[in-house]
């Protein structure tokens, strides 16, 4: 035992242990990162197929996804989409922090995001010229911290398919019911806008929703509610996507 | 002396080796009930008086009258008035009480708003009881310890503090967890730290908070959602409040809200004569209202734009809400209250600002009095511990400033 | 413990001796990985690996640990571990690891692993050790899963994710429990589950610190 203690062996000890384990660490994040990414990527596909109602358990989501939905960046701002970035690389929650790439919303922030992107991935289902659905990233402030999802509206760019939230902490039993079915269900065929393409009337209503521009509201959690209103507001209006939405207005006019 | 003589040709079955050995606890609960308990203290060191801990207890139950009454009137009234603006009565046995003993849904009629509200506190009142009664009982039969009259308080102090359309499967869960977990399971009355009525309040405010918070709760009539004053103010500041309700009418007690906790007046009957017989502490009293006045006044000075919570004055703060109600007859528990007198006035302190900071900054919470309560007495021990180190430092110092050659010598 | 058999290394702790019902040690993960159970059996295979991998590896090495250096060699240890197995299941079982986040790396600071290495694979052979490993593990699984059962079913209504009462949210009849979701409802659930082990082994209850003196006179007489 002596000798275990002896400088010599300790340091001999402390060296290979280190070295063992970090060849064993580092192998094992290696090896399985690809299959990490597929993963993160994987959930993300499916959230966007669930809340384009095209999800199906049992077929294979990766699949699905390239056949039906192209991605796409959009320059907020203009409308435009920005050819220049890459949609499959392209990270806007990331574009968020970076001062070069976003705007600060300092004194009009409703939905509590700090800084915007001045780009946003959207995601097109069938033809991207003359898409399906269109599915918009949106997110803001609910009670607890920041909520999460996608909103899917029809070709027209105004009827609102689904809207579903895939990370949110909000309280079990009442704000927590964004995620509950039959509350998601009532949103399908809502109208976001009225005249002014500018100018979203889509809201959350308490006791009972009885026009096409309001839901019901999650009963017994008015700040969640609020927040799920400010920020569907906020993403559909000057502020988001309503230059980008507009053009599709056009398009349904059209006869599309 | 009928009764006397039935108890005591009863008593040799419930002691040991009795028939009814296991049952001394009900035994004794109705002996005390009728007579001053058997043992007195004998030694010199105490004061002999009347009043024990039965009546302690019995007055501060019966203190609780005024706002109970009231507060069964207030509900009828709040409901009869959702009624008279067209929405329909919850229908039932209820409904065909109220029809059968007042004749209709006339707030003017005193009389009506009673019964009607009577039908939903006393239902509540009643399973409190019955389900508390009952846990309290199976304890002491247990752990042969007495009944303890505690549990007349307890159980209406928290079908008090409840909203009168609360499903009364609820009030049976939760006076189970405020009795069992809240008190039983550290020894029963006089080892909780907890209140027990505000620890099974608790449990329902976070296990099923669509039935006790929220707007459609507080007034029993169909459909009919109703802010209490607190989430009005939340939602569109002092003067969507003011616009409905006058402060006089709050203090008076004619808002939605918990049956017991609407009229502050009534709870100050209540007050003075727990005041009066020395029951409650008036330093916790004091702590609480100094707490609330001073952090509101605060709040007040600093403002907000976004939060209309920060503009409301201190006397608002004490007369909507429970915050009368627990200030009264929550906060002067004196079981899980601080046991010294300057820590009284800490803790009630310490209860009247956690209040006011829940009830204005916590965007999630409304009302703030429970949770600030049940806060305090977290640290109710601990006050204590300082209050009484600080003292014996104190007089050590006393001690060597005094008798500075005995303390070198020793 | 000179009579430890295999069969008892591994299934005392289950029972008798629980890491968290009467050692009340691991409580930090228990509160917060078990509001449904199909979290609470991952976390809690998550912990046998761990715990049994680093009782082996710890045992093995155990002649050759300098003393200086020993909770820093089982630190290391135990840390590698818990990265593998992060790394594993954000792999091949991501919607747990999702769910899961900071507490399986949280497993690095349970004391359950950290007391075992030190206190029996340090002392005895690798196959005893791993077998120990194994039993405490599953000690705190099983109180996992008897939380995790508590808790969804009362929270949610199922078990598993399967609908057994069905909710008034969804049509169903059933009121949940919003409590039971919440990480404070683990402290009750698991302080009733104590409260009940130790009606039926009263052995496992402590002694009281100090008992109330019955009557004061005793007291004087003593001391004069």
């Amino acid at each position: 035992m002596a000798s275990n203690n002896s400088i010599k062996k300790t340091l001999t000890v402390a060296l290979t242990l280190c070295i063992v384990c970090s060849v064993i660490v580092s192998t094992a994040a290696v090896v399985l990162r690809p299959v990490q990414v597929a993963n993160q990527e994987l959930d993300r596909r499916s959230n966007i197929l669930q809340v384009a109602q095209l999800y199906q358990p049992g077929i294979d989501v990766a699949e699905q996804f390239e056949q039906q939905i192209t991605a796409r960046v959009v320059n907020l701002e203009t409308g435009e989409y920005a050819e220049e970035l890459d949609a499959e690389t392209y990270n806007q929650f990331d574009a968020a922090k970076d001062p070069a790439s976003s705007r600060s919303l300092s004194g009009d922030d409703p939905v509590g995001l700090g800084r915007v992107e001045n780009f946003a991935t959207v995601y097109l289902v069938g033809d991207p010229e003359n898409p399906e659905q269109i599915i918009l990233p949106i997110r803001g402030q609910g009670l607890w911290g920041m909520m999460r999802g996608f909103l899917a509206l029809e070709g027209d760019g105004n009827t609102i398919v689904g809207l579903s939230y895939y990370d949110h902490s909000e309280t079990p039993g009442l704000g927590g019911e964004v995620d509950n079915p039959r509350w998601k269900a009532q949103w399908e065929g809502k109208q976001v806008y009225a005249d002014n393409p500018m100018e979203p009337m889509i809201r959350l209503v308490k006791g009972g929703a009885d026009s096409e521009y309001e839901a019901d509201a999650l009963s017994g959690a008015t700040l969640t509610s609020r927040g799920v209103t400010n920020m569907l507001q906020f993403w559909l209006s000057e502020m988001g996507f309503a230059e980008y939405l507009a053009r599709f207005h056009d398009n349904s006019q059209g006869g599309a | 002396m009928g009764i006397r003589k039935t108890l005591d040709n009863l008593e040799p079955h419930f002691h040991k080796g009795g028939k009814y050995e296991k049952f001394y606890a009900l035994y004794e609960a109705v002996d005390t009930i009728f007579y001053a308990p058997p043992d007195v203290t004998k030694g010199t060191a105490h004061v002999r008086d009347g009043i024990d801990l039965k009546r302690i207890m019995i007055t501060v139950w019966l203190c609780t009258f005024p706002a109970m009454f009231f507060g069964m009137y207030n509900a009828g009234l709040q409901a009869n008035l959702a009624i008279e603006n067209g929405y329909g009565a919850i229908g039932g046995w209820r409904e065909a009480i109220t029809l059968a003993l007042a004749g209709g849904h006339d707030p003017g009629s005193i009389w009506a708003n009673f019964v009607l509200g009577a039908t939903w506190f006393l239902p509540i009142y009643l399973v409190t009881f019955v389900v508390g009664g009952f846990w309290e009982v199976l304890f002491a039969i247990k752990r042969g310890h007495e009944v303890n009259e505690g549990f007349f308080v307890t159980s209406v102090l928290f079908a008090l503090i409840l909203p009168p359309t609360i499903p009364l499967w609820q009030v049976a869960l939760g006076i189970t967890f405020g009795v069992v977990i809240g008190k039983e399971i550290f020894g029963g009355t006089g080892k909780n730290f907890l209140n027990p009525a505000l620890t099974g309040r608790a449990f329902l405010y976070f296990a099923y908070p669509a039935q006790i918070s929220g707007d459609a709760v507080w007034v029993a009539a169909d459909g009919y959602t109703g802010a209490t004053p607190l989430s009005m103010v939340v939602t569109d500041g002092m003067a969507g409040l003011t616009q409905l309700y006058t402060w006089m009418e709050a203090f008076l007690g004619f808002i939605p809200g918990s049956v017991g906790e609407t009229s502050t007046l009534a709870i100050l009957i209540g007050a003075v004569v727990l005041l009066l017989t020395r029951i409650a502490s008036w330093r916790i009293m004091l702590g609480v209202f100094l707490g609330v006045v001073g952090t509101a006044m605060l709040f007040n000075a600093i403002g907000s734009e976004t939060n209309p919570m920060f503009e409301m004055p201190w006397y608002w703060h004490l007369v909507v809400g429970g915050l009368a109600f627990g200030l009264v007859f929550m906060a002067t528990d004196p079981v899980s209250a601080s046991m010294t007198n300057k820590g009284k006035l800490i803790f009630g302190i310490l209860i009247g600002v956690m209040t006011v900071l829940i009830r204005v900054v916590n965007p999630a919470f409304p009302e703030g009095i429970m949770l600030a309560i049940l806060f305090a007495n977290l640290f109710a021990p601990l006050i204590d511990h300082f209050i009484v180190q600080a003292n014996i430092k104190r007089r050590q110092k006393r001690e060597a400033a005094f008798n500075p050659v005995t303390e070198e010598t020793a | 413990m000179a009579s430890d058999t295999p069969k008892s290394v591994v299934f005392s702790p289950v029972f008798k001796n629980n890491p968290i019902a009467l050692q009340v040690l691991g409580i930090c993960s228990a509160l917060a990985v078990t509001n449904s159970l199909s979290v609470s059996l991952v976390m809690g295979l998550a912990v046998i690996a761990v715990t049994s991998f680093s009782n082996l590896f710890v045992s093995l090495i155990r002649h050759h640990i300098p003393s200086s250096i020993r909770i820093i060699v089982q630190m290391t240890i135990i840390a590698s571990l818990v990265i593998v197995v992060d790394q594993l299941l954000k792999a091949y079982a991501y919607e747990m690891s999702k769910q899961l986040s900071v507490f399986v790396g949280l497993i690095i600071t349970n004391c359950i692993v950290m007391g075992r290495a030190e206190g029996y694979a340090m002392q005895n052979g690798p196959m005893m050790s791993f077998l120990d490993g194994v039993g405490n593990g599953l000690g705190y699984a099983v109180i996992l899963l008897f939380v995790g059962f508590v808790r969804e079913l009362l929270g949610s209504g199922s078990l598993f994710g399967l609908t057994i009462l069905p909710a008034v949210q969804n049509g169903g009849w059933y009121v949940p429990n919003g409590l039971m979701l919440l990480p404070p409802s683990a402290f009750f659930v698991i302080g009733l589950l104590i409260w009940i082990l130790r009606s039926f082994h009263p052995d496992q209850v402590e002694k009281t610190e100090y008992r109330i003196v019955a009557n004061s006179k005793t007291k004087i007489k003593e001391t004069a």
